[in-house]
This record gives structure tokens, C-alpha cells and sequence, in this order.
């Protein structure tokens, strides 16, 4: 099973910082996905400082393997004290979770997160351990195992609390009915809706029931989706030795799930030889990246170094609505679980020449550094051939 | 007749000059006598010890380097007056 990670998060009205933070990370090599929702005591700068270290150290406990319950200790330990309540706090929901299905959830503080299986909400099992050192504070663990297209919906008390005291229809806020209500409006809709399209709706959700829609809390929903993983196939670069190009260019027609092709001569190559035209598409110039081609049974074809700089350049800066062929490339990309690539070696002395812009880079230096990108902040998996 | 004129818009060609050509403003007694259109890469920079220089165009089947505005319409203007005084 492939697991669809994504959080959405608003800030309290009149706050410069959110005070909740999520932090995610895969561990490709386990096929294990860790994530902390924290929400820091108060609101603005010193909140997030405390979301934030709570978050980063549990995700680094987890990731060496310390047990949750002491690493919670340590954190009790560590935070800072709030000067004005003498306290210091962060809750947090620790998800800890693998491809079998095998969950395990730790939650201090947050509202309990919600299993939706089958279109209804399951409640599940928990344990509660008592903080040796904060009596007061209690942790609740829960194990079970995740079924293909399951969602665990976890969100910061901005969302649950939301309308509180302010909207007749919620009088004790949006609650754990009110978001169940808006989970089987949203999945009876739109079955197999992306996990970042679920966390966005619930977050906006809850700041719209807010007075004039400005949120009195940090609204964070983090919603973690199993279903089966979407593959695609990116092939770039003419492959090194040529009498190759056919068994490439076969395997390349073979793929099952969505295919691109990067690069001029790439798509001349695969065209020649699966004898299958490649028509450059008649669109407006868009002046600075060359326009996109079609051929039958491929996606998406396009110029291969500039566009992949720019669609780079998009992933790192968050700029996913871009319409050039760049933007087309990024929504290719973001759409798919799992990016194969198909990385050919040979290099084109031409691009080298000393008088060409100096941003033009060795394609494979850009390819990695997408794929990084990809799996540090997009959580996608990404695995490249050399050929 | 159309003087058939391919524009590469490769990598090398592309940053070389052939993006400004994409919005190439012919005269108007030119622009009625070509057919312009635009192709991926006409594989042709790889090569460039025997063809000279990028952006390259390939005008009626034959390549033609260093492409700008002002070199295509001057071949322009030659082709079609050839073909002129040949009809006469």
C-alpha cells in the first residue's frame, strides 16, 4: 500500500507564525512513514517554537528508535517554560506507520484522531500511559492494522473548537461530529479524494465557520491515506549506448501507468524507433521555456535541461500553478506516488559550449536534486535508472 | 509555392536565440509566400563541428546555422525571387 501524507495548516487571525507544526518523514528502505502534529501553548512565535521542537524530537526519537514514552519523558524535560503560566507545553499525535498497514499512534493532548474505513468512522483501541513525571499529562497509544483505503484524520483542537461561542450552528464548536459529517460529505462525493485536497478542505472548513472566517486558533488537519501507490515513468536523455534505444524505448512503451518524456531528442528517439510521430504542440509561445510535443500513448512530452531547471526551481519554491511546459511537467509529477526514471547518459557536447547560459546543467545533477526535492517535501518515492 | 522553414527549438538553439524567434514578426509580403513551424530539436548541434553554430533552422531541407530574424528574412527574400525570376 502506498501512504498519501498531507497537512494543511492556518494561522490564528493577526499572527505573524503558525503555533501548530507537522513534520513528516519516509523511510524508504523500512517502506515507514513518520509524522508529529504538535500544537505549542499559546499562540504566534513562542507557540511555534514549542510546536516545533516538540515535533522535531519525537520525529527524531522515533527515527532511532527510542520508545515513545520515554522520549515523551525527555521532552517534558526539555521545553521551555512559559513565562507567563509557568508551564511548558506542546500536545502532540505521533503517527508511526508502514506499507503492511502496520499503525502505531502515540497522543498527547490533540483531539483523538479519527479511522475512517469503508466511508464510516471505526473507533479503536487505546492504552493510556501516565506520565511518571506530569501525572496530569497521559498518553494514548494505539496499534492496529490499516486496511487499503483507510484515512486517519488528525487535527489540532483549532479545528474541532472552531465556531465555538461564535456560530449558532456549532455552539460547542465544529467537533468530532461536525468533522465526520464534513469527511462523509467530502468521501461520499469523491472516493478516492488526494489527502492534500482533504486536508485543505477541513482546515478551510474550520476557519469558515469562524466568525467572518478568521481563525481564533492554528487550524491544522493531517490526513494519512493507504491506497494502492500511482506510478509513472519519466524518461529523459538519449540512453548511452545506442543500440540500446529500442529496448529502452519498449520498455519505455510497456509501462503501465502514465508516461513523460523529457528532452528533444529523447522523444525523436522513442519516436523513431516505436515509428510513431511526435507533433509539436501549436500552442502561444510562452517566450521562455520551449512548448510542449504529443504523441500517441505518452503524457507529456517536453524540452528536456530548461524545463526540468524550471520545474526544479517550481518544486523548491512552491510554485505549483505555473501553466508552461515546466508547469505542466510539475503536475505530471505531483500526480504520481511513485516517479520512475529512465535517466539516459549521453551527453550533448553542445550544451557545453562555453557561450550557452551558465544555468544549463548536466542533466543528471538536475534530475537528482528533483528527485531530492521530491522526496523531502513532496513524500513521493523516486527511482532512478541510469542507462 | 511556400518556402518551408523549421525552427529548432532544442535545448542548445533555444537558449542560443531560437526563443525570440518564437514570436517572429515576418513582413507581410514574406509571410505569405512561408510556412513556418517549429520543431523539437532537428539534431543537428551534436554535430556542430560540421554545421557551424546553434540556433539552426532547416529552410526548404537544408540547415541552415546561426538563425535570427534579419538572416531568415534575407533568405526569404532570395529564395522567393528566385522563384520569381525562374517562373519568368
Amino acid at each position: 500500500m502506498f501512504i498519501d501524507i498531507a497537512c494543511a495548516q492556518l494561522k490564528k487571525h493577526q499572527q505573524n507564525a503558525c503555533g501548530d507544526y507537522f513534520l513528516s518523514q519516509r523511510i524508504p528502505e523500512a517502506g515507514r512513514l513518520l509524522a508529529v502534529l504538535s500544537d505549542g501553548l499559546g499562540s504566534g512565535i513562542k507557540a511555534s517554537i514549542l510546536a516545533k521542537m516538540t515535533a522535531t524530537m519525537l520525529l527524531r526519537s522515533l527515527e532511532k528508535d527510542i520508545e515513545i514514552q520515554k522520549a515523551a519523558e525527555i521532552l517534558l524535560h526539555s521545553l521551555p517554560v512559559c513565562k507567563v503560566r509557568g508551564i511548558s507545553y506542546a500536545t502532540f499525535s505521533v503517527i508511526d506507520c508502514d506499507e503492511d498497514g502496520q499503525v502505531s499512534i502515540v497522543e498527547e493532548g490533540n483531539p483523538d484522531f479519527l479511522l475512517i474505513r469503508s466511508g464510516k468512522h471505526r473507533p479503536v483501541e487505546y492504552q493510556e500511559i501516565v506520565s511518571a513525571a506530569r501525572p496530569e499529562r497521559k498518553l494514548k497509544t494505539y496499534q492496529f492494522q490499516a486496511e487499503l483505503g483507510d484515512r486517519l484524520i488528525f487535527c489540532s483542537d483549532g479545528v474541532t473548537q472552531a465556531g465555538m461561542g461564535d456560530n449558532p450552528a456549532y455552539p460547542r464548536g465544529f467537533g468530532k461530529d461536525g468533522l465526520l459529517d464534513k469527511l462523509a460529505e467530502c468521501l461520499s462525493a469523491e472516493q478516492s479524494l488526494p489527502s492534500s485536497a482533504l486536508a485543505k478542505i477541513i482546515a478551510q472548513n474550520a476557519a469558515d465557520i469562524e466568525p467572518r472566517g478568521l481563525p481564533k486558533d492554528d487550524i491544522s488537519a493531517c490526513v494519512v491515506y493507504f491506497r494502492n501507490p500511482r506510478e509513472a515513468l519519466l524518461f529523459t536523455g538519449p540512453p548511452y549506448a545506442q543500440e540500446k534505444d529500442t529496448y529502452y524505448a519498449i520498455i519505455f512503451d510497456e509501462f503501465a501507468g502514465k508516461k513523460a518524456i523529457c528532452g528533444g531528442t529523447t522523444a525523436n528517439i522513442i519516436s523513431r524507433e516505436l515509428d510513431r510521430p511526435v507533433s509539436t504542440l501549436p500552442e502561444p509561445p510562452s517566450g521562455s521555456l520551449p512548448p510542449i510535443s504529443a504523441m500517441s500513448g505518452v503524457d507529456l512530452i517536453t524540452e528536456g535541461i530548461l524545463t526540468l531547471t524550471r520545474a526544479l526551481e517550481y518544486l523548491e519554491k512552491d510554485k505549483l500553478a505555473e501553466k508552461d511546459a515546466a508547469g505542466h511537467l510539475v503536475d505530471f509529477i505531483l500526480q504520481t506516488d511513485i516517479l520512475r526514471i529512465m535517466l539516459g547518459a549521453k551527453v550533448n557536447q553542445a550544451h557545453y559550449d562555453p557561450a550557452l547560459p551558465i544555468e544549463i546543467e548536466i542533466r543528471r545533477n538536475i534530475v537528482k536534486k528533483i528527485a531530492a526535492v521530491l522526496t523531502a517535501k513532496y513524500f513521493k518515492k523516486v527511482e532512478i535508472q541510469y542507462i | 509555392m511556400f518556402v518551408e522553414v523549421e525552427i529548432c527549438l532544442g535545448t542548445t538553439c533555444f537558449v542560443l536565440g531560437a526563443s525570440a524567434l518564437q514570436e517572429l514578426q515576418l513582413p507581410e509580403k514574406l509571410r505569405r509566400q512561408t510556412k513556418i513551424s517549429y520543431v523539437r530539436c532537428l539534431n543537428v548541434c551534436k554535430n556542430a563541428d560540421k554545421f557551424s553554430k546553434a540556433p539552426y533552422a532547416r529552410i526548404d531541407g537544408e540547415i541552415v546555422a546561426e538563425i535570427s530574424a534579419e538572416k531568415l528574412a534575407q533568405i526569404l527574400e532570395q529564395k522567393i525571387k528566385g522563384e520569381k525570376n525562374e517562373a519568368n
